[in-house]
């Protein structure tokens, strides 16, 4: 290895140890002197690469990462509460919507039967035949009080619908009639539960429905009453 | 996350002092060396599951400081020129001894192409195949450079120790 190569390689790389440059160091002490020139030169390079690293720099970095970690954190929760929020509202107006979907009318007509019964004793009026005909014109009908005694005749909401509630002393028992002046609405022809029955039929507009007890004739009294309940066309 | 975190201390505190001597000698400022540092941990961050082992870490912490650097340049529209002095004076450790000075101020005049293999070399121990690796230049260049570089330093130190020798002479 002649010098000028030598010396390339100790300048490359000073802490080489590959053999033929050992060999060419021991062989002439020029080299060998040289050799270690550049050594000290890198060990001063190495002192002066190291420059003096800020205090705190490494507790720095970490704290940087852990309050952007946490950032990230707070806004994916953020993200998850915007969801749950949007989710809460969605189903908040389904369920409100879903309660305002109309119960069926027949359920209702039941319903409202026990709470007439609890009602009843408060109503001592007489209830004329004036009255209820004054009643029942307002759903354009006309019935004939020849039916039997018309014990009452209130409104009532039924399913949110402003209706008459007709209850007729008749041969067959108490009977309900119930005008409910809304043709759309789904109905169910017959209808019962553990104390009354009914049946349904519409005219002009407006659901009849006739309720009595679970082992009154309806079908007797509900073809009874269309002779007697006529509507103006 | 909680070993992530223990990954992300354990490599932050392995790491950090020779990665900041490096963006210091890429940057010549310690400011600017400081916040390529800072950028390059946090996307070490979000790497961290694919740093297998410290050598990769350590190449890989490497690479994206030179990106960062790069970027750093098209930001500001530098001057790829080399460290002047007047920014060596003004980066200088004064806790340092007057020869520890000349030799960094020889360091920072070295052309960025020379200074770069050479303190991969001097800091982290790199062989020719590594740096030639890291840079992705081919051995040989690298090879030149490392020569060029001691060899550059060697005249800047010599003349200047003459010169010091003259002037108290």
């Amino acid at each position: 290895m002649d010098e000028l190569e030598f010396r390339r390689r100790v300048y490359t790389n000073p802490a080489d140890k590959d053999k033929e440059l050992l060999e060419a160091a021991a062989q002439n002490p020029d080299n060998e002197a040289f050799w270690q020139d550049i050594k000290q030169l890198d060990e001063k390079l190495k002192t002066a690469a190291k420059v003096a690293v800020p205090d705190d720099l490494a507790n720095r970095l970490i704290l940087k990462q852990t309050l952007r970690e946490f950032n990230h954190q707070k806004r994916r929760n953020r993200w998850y509460i915007s969801l749950a929020a949007s989710v809460a509202f969605t189903v908040g107006i389904a369920l409100t919507a879903w309660q305002q979907q109309h119960v069926q009318l027949d359920q209702a007509a039941l319903a409202h039967m026990y709470y007439a019964e609890t009602e009843q004793p408060h109503v001592n009026t007489e209830v004329t035949p004036q009255l209820v005909n004054a009643k029942l014109a307002q759903f354009g009908a006309e019935l004939d009080t020849s039916i039997g005694h018309i014990a009452s005749a209130n409104y009532c909401i039924l399913d949110a619908i402003r209706s008459l509630h007709l209850i007729i002393e008749t041969p067959e028992g108490r009977m309900s009639v119930f005008l409910v002046p809304d043709h759309d609405k789904p109905m169910t022809n017959d209808f019962a539960d553990e104390v009354y029955q009914g049946s349904s039929y519409a005219l002009h507009n407006t659901n009849i429905l006739v309720v009595g007890d679970r082992n009154a004739n309806i079908p007797a009294f509900k073809s009874e009453l269309k002779q007697y309940l006529k509507f103006s066309a | 996350m909680k070993e992530k975190t223990l990954r992300y201390e354990a490599l932050v505190r392995a790491l950090h002092g020779d990665i900041f001597r490096y963006a210091y000698w890429l940057t010549n400022d310690k400011s600017t060396a400081e916040d390529i540092v800072q950028e390059t941990f946090l996307r070490a961050w979000r790497a961290l599951d694919n740093l297998q082992d410290e050598k990769a870490a350590k190449s890989w912490l490497i690479t994206i400081l030179r990106r960062e650097n790069a970027r750093r340049f098209e930001r500001k529209q530098f001057d790829l020129v080399d460290f002047d002095e007047v920014s060596v004076a003004a980066n200088e450790d004064q806790d340092s001894d007057a020869e520890v000075r000349q030799v960094r101020r020889a360091i920072g005049k070295l052309a960025a192409d020379y200074r770069e293999p050479l303190m991969l070399q001097i800091i982290f121990g790199f062989s020719g195949d590594e740096i030639a690796e890291q840079l992705e230049l081919n051995k040989n260049t690298v090879m030149t450079r490392l020569f060029r570089a001691r060899a550059q330093l060697k005249d800047a130190l010599t003349s200047s120790s003459q010169q010091r020798g003259l002037h108290s002479g």
